[in-house]
């Protein structure tokens, strides 16, 4: 059904103007690939509700006087070859001026140097690997990586939990999971902190006790773990399961209601970095979650934030830029500097990588919570 | 602290549920020479209809776990007299079986609305219905031949995805949990700083009274007697008046019973319920059996314990990533050492 509505506003498009420049007539043509289906949807669904509601605001706050900004909406359906062929499809048949997405960093590295070597605009909303800004200077993205997020979460907790020895817990087979436990095991390198148990699992172990059991004996003031978010309920069930009340210090799999939902009581107390917390009390956050919850009946989660702030960035720049080609647009974008967003202030960096404060959060009666 | 008498524990509750699975992996084996390796599906089928009970129909866990386990034993029965039998004795109660399969299908295949869904269904389960009547009243079948050996084995592998895509069709691919309070999960502390669960408790007291169980029903009950003798010589038990396809169905639904056991225990105790759960149990019970001996009872139990304990220690002293390297070495060794499995015999005497 994403689908047929996909092409039905993509035929809708090519009737209504099958050879307007891009910055011409009323509209400006902006691109989104998501993963709607496939095992990113997950992901992808919310990024395309809060792109939707973003660009629905904007053009209703008449922000572009006469003009509003069109959103071509593509399925990269999670793979690669999806989002090659979305990006051509949006660069060459639709002329897009930019481009939100895609939403894994994997189709992005595929798909982002077409968008590079056409000379049009990427935002990447959720890509947190290497890799992707260096693609070009066509290339942004919005997202905190991993890098940035977690040696916070390091910093902030330690100084309010005061350890000193840790075990630390990840997924072994998995990309992600792994350069999260390079990135903690640096920050708790250069913080000082000692490792006292190191312990590995793979995707769809039912069974951590035997890990869990050898890190209670080894009695850690504290245990960081690098696992998505199945996996994280898991521990933080079985952990609890084996009476154990230290700290759990978590990366991204952590930051994810599917947590809670999983987990239930036992995810109380789950620490975990973030970029963004639904808590926030700037104005645009005090509007944005009651919006998105008013319009599709829960609640957003960080990928809806990190979509929603990418199309207001996109929209700031097409207002500062002096015309709307991607030339200017690219040249707005890598200058804006303290932009309020509800990510918070925001900033990109000379790479074209984002600038923000990440924050730390922690479950408490089911909600995330801020950690103080 | 040791670490050394939580983990015996850890490895004593699983290996308690793994002795379940693979006992009815070694039922089925043992009778009928079938390597079934849809088994590990109908474990998982265990845990979602536990998790259907007490989340959908909100029934106590008492009336939920019984439940599961008669459904994964029916869903065996079905199993055989869909995927199994036919490649044995073809009768027209088996086409209607076949129909009602396909209507089944097609209830998945298109997105129907919840109602039509729900009629498609009631259709399929009735045409099921006769069929299964239709077979067991039949004594005129369209063929009949001996069996090549391979041909179950690569019909389960089938079966097995299709109740795997079933359940994903069904369920969606992600993990579901039994809603809090389903089961007392806290943690209770016996001396030496051992932590149990009651839901632990629960697994390793249904698993060892399973197994007292099913010794007892082989060995005292004319059913038992009936299942031990068609896994001695079906022709034999045939001549001698047996109702072999009768026998053949208990035996499947003993298997069910157990896998959905299983299931719904080890389901419970993660509390992560998802369509592929059945992969990992399923290779960790084959091993089972190969070590314990190919339908040998006594022998699956033992080697349940010992697999279960390598995985746990493998983990708890090593690292996680050897567990499997460790698990089938010993498999290997077994095999170079003792074909025949640990409690096997050469000329094994099954069942």
């Amino acid at each position: 059904m994403l689908i047929a509505a996909a092409t039905a506003v993509v035929l809708a498009g090519c009737g209504g103007a099958p050879d307007s420049q891009p910055g011409q007539g009323n509209e400006i043509v902006v691109g989104a690939v998501w993963s709607l289906t496939g095992h990113a949807a997950l992901y992808g669904t919310p990024q395309k509700n809060a792109a939707d509601l973003a660009v629905e605001e904007i053009n209703a706050s008449g922000r572009f006087g006469g003009r509003t900004i069109r959103l071509v909406t593509e399925d990269d359906r999670s793979t690669q070859e999806g989002a090659i062929a979305a990006v051509d499809k949006l660069t060459s048949r639709d002329r897009v001026v930019a481009i939100l997405g895609p939403t894994l960093s994997n189709s992005a590295k595929a798909a982002d140097p077409i968008a590079q070597e056409r000379r049009v605009v990427v935002l990447a909303v959720s890509n947190t690997a290497d890799g992707i800004v260096e693609i070009g200077d066509y290339v942004f993205r919005n997202s905190l990586p991993e890098r940035v997020v977690q040696p916070n979460t390091i910093r902030t907790t330690l100084s309010a939990l005061r350890y000193k020895r840790v075990a630390v817990l990840y997924g072994d087979d998995d990309a992600f999971t792994k350069s999260g436990y390079d990135v903690f095991e640096r920050a708790l390198d250069e913080a000082g902190i000692e490792v006292i148990s190191t312990q590995t699992f793979q995707k769809n172990d039912n069974d951590l006790l035997p890990q869990l059991t050898r890190i209670k004996s080894a009695a850690p003031d504290a245990i960081v773990v690098s696992a998505l978010g199945e996996e994280a309920a898991l521990i933080m069930t079985q952990a609890r399961q084996l009476g154990m009340t230290m700290p759990i210090i978590g990366g991204n799999g952590f930051n994810s209601p599917k947590l809670v939902e999983l987990a239930g009581r036992a995810a109380e107390g789950a620490i975990s970095g973030a970029a963004w917390f639904i808590g926030n009390e700037r104005p645009e956050n005090q509007k944005f979650v009651p919006a998105y919850r008013a319009r599709y009946g829960i609640d957003p989660d960080q990928f809806a934030a990190q979509a929603y702030a990418g199309v207001y960035l996109l929209a700031e720049a097409i207002t500062r830029a002096n015309e709307t080609t991607p030339a200017a647009i690219r040249d707005a974008l890598a200058s804006l500097r303290g932009v309020s967003t509800v990510l918070g202030e925001f900033s990109f960096d000379e790479q074209r990588n984002p600038v923000h404060d990440p924050v730390v959060q922690m479950v408490r009666d089911g909600r995330f919570e801020l950690f103080r | 602290m040791d670490q050394l008498p939580q983990q015996l524990l850890n490895s004593a509750w699983q290996g308690a549920a793994l002795a379940v699975f693979a006992l009815g992996y070694a039922l089925v084996f043992g009778s009928l020479g079938i390597v079934n390796l849809a088994h590990g599906a109908v474990y998982m089928w265990g845990a979602l209809l536990a998790f259907l009970c007490v989340s959908t129909f909100g029934w106590p866990l008492w009336i939920a776990l019984p439940a599961a386990v008669a459904g994964a034993g029916l869903l065996a029965v079905l199993l055989e007299r869909i995927a199994f039998k036919p490649l044995r004795s073809l009768t027209a109660g088996s086409l209607v079986l076949w129909a009602g399969f396909l209507v089944l299908l097609a209830a998945f295949t298109v997105r129907w609305s919840a109602e039509v869904r729900w009629a498609i269904l009631a259709i399929a389960a009735v045409l099921a219905l006769i069929g299964l009547a239709i077979d067991a009243r039949t004594t005129r079948v369209l063929w009949q031949r001996d069996m090549p050996r391979l041909a179950p084995m690569i019909a389960s592998i089938g079966a097995s995805l299709v109740l795997v895509s079933l359940a994903q069709a069904a369920f969606g691919a992600q993990a579901m949990r039994l809603p809090p309070g389903t089961f007392p999960d806290a943690p209770v502390r016996l001396p030496g700083d051992l932590v149990i669960t009651p839901i632990q408790v629960l697994v390793l007291a249904v698993a060892l009274a399973l197994m007292v169980a099913l010794n007892m029903l082989l060995a005292r009950t004319s059913i038992g007697r009936a299942i031990r003798a068609v896994a001695w010589s079906e022709r034999t038990s045939r001549l001698l008046g047996i109702n072999v396809d009768r026998v053949i169905s208990s035996t499947f639904f003993l298997s069910g019973g157990l896998a959905g056991a299983a299931g719904a225990l080890l389901g419970l105790a993660y509390n992560r319920i998802q369509p592929l759960m059945g992969e990992d149990v399923e290779l960790a019970g084959l091993t089972v059996i190969v070590i314990g001996g190919l339908g040998s009872i006594r022998g699956v139990v033992v080697a349940a314990f010992l697999v279960g304990a390598l995985r746990v220690f493998s983990v708890a002293y090593l690292d996680s990533s050897l567990r499997d390297a460790f698990v089938f070495g010993l498999l290997i060794l077994v095999l170079v050492v003792r074909p025949q499995g640990l409690f096997g015999r050469a000329a094994a005497v099954r069942a």
